[in-house]
């Protein structure tokens, strides 16, 4: 196996377990009303949107080599 | 009579805590606009040119950034968990997520460093390394100064500066870390993905 499998292999795992974390967060965060837990579910939201850009890149989808 | 004393000083404390909260997001929605004229800047300078990147300019390794990318945003989950632990007065909990999220900020600034020494541009050698350098050595000049943030909020921490109703130091820090996050999403995108 290459490097390069090996960046992707832990490059999709790595996503898929952060996603699930970021996810599990912002569920938990969905009720809270202050400013700041206003701005961490924005933020959460946003770390789960990169997470599926390192899957699609992972699984070649997405990005140039 | 003690009692009334310390509800008084907590409401004080959360009216001024509310005051800084403030304060630190027009703080970070400026940094946004400093990130967002350089990319804007990058994206003007690119669809102006006929070809991208520019005739023997070689693009920057893609699987290699999206590992350290992971890295970084795995450091966003671990910071949100220490700040969860803070808030039910879990120190020992708080330690071992902040100091993980420090590792891996390290990591991260030691991934690009890598990056930077393998890669066949220079600052001076074309649009897109000038604009890659740029906007990438910004970020990482951000997650150094986050990393000297946390070591800061986990010291003062481990002094009891901090509890669970007076916190605003790691508030602060763990949105200044997730900002730190979600710019690295955009510049991946643009500068790997797009």
């Amino acid at each position: 196996m290459n490097a390069t499998a090996i960046e992707r292999i832990i490059a999709l795992l790595g996503a898929f377990v952060v996603a699930g974390c970021a996810l599990t967060s912002l569920r938990a965060e969905w009720k809270k009303t202050g400013l700041d837990d206003h701005v961490t579910k924005i933020m959460l939201a946003l770390l789960t949107v990169g997470c599926i850009i390192v899957v699609l890149v992972a699984v070649g989808v997405a990005g140039r080599t | 009579m003690a009692s009334h004393a310390a509800t008084a000083d907590d409401a004080l404390y959360t009216e001024v805590a509310g005051q800084r909260l403030l304060g630190f997001l027009f703080f970070l929605i400026s940094d946004c606009v400093i990130f967002g004229s350089f990319i804007f800047v990058y994206l003007y300078i690119r669809n102006a040119s006929p070809v991208w990147p520019p005739a023997g300019v070689e693009r920057p390794g893609l699987y290699l950034a999206a590992v350290n990318s992971i890295v970084l945003f795995g450091s966003g989950a671990t910071m949100h968990y220490a700040m969860e632990a803070i808030r039910r007065a879990n120190v020992r909990r708080f330690t071992a997520f902040t100091v993980a999220t420090i590792i891996l900020g390290c990591m991260f600034l030691s991934g690009q460093a890598y990056e930077y020494t393998h890669l066949h541009d220079t600052w001076a050698g074309s649009t897109f390394g000038a604009s890659f350098f740029t906007l990438t050595g910004m970020h990482g000049f951000h997650v150094f100064i986050g990393v000297i943030f946390l070591i800061t909020v986990l010291v003062q921490t481990l002094r009891g500066t901090y509890t669970p109703m007076r916190h605003f130091g790691l508030t602060a820090a763990t949105l200044y870390w997730h900002f730190v996050d979600v710019i690295w999403v955009a510049l991946f995108f643009l500068f790997y993905v797009y």
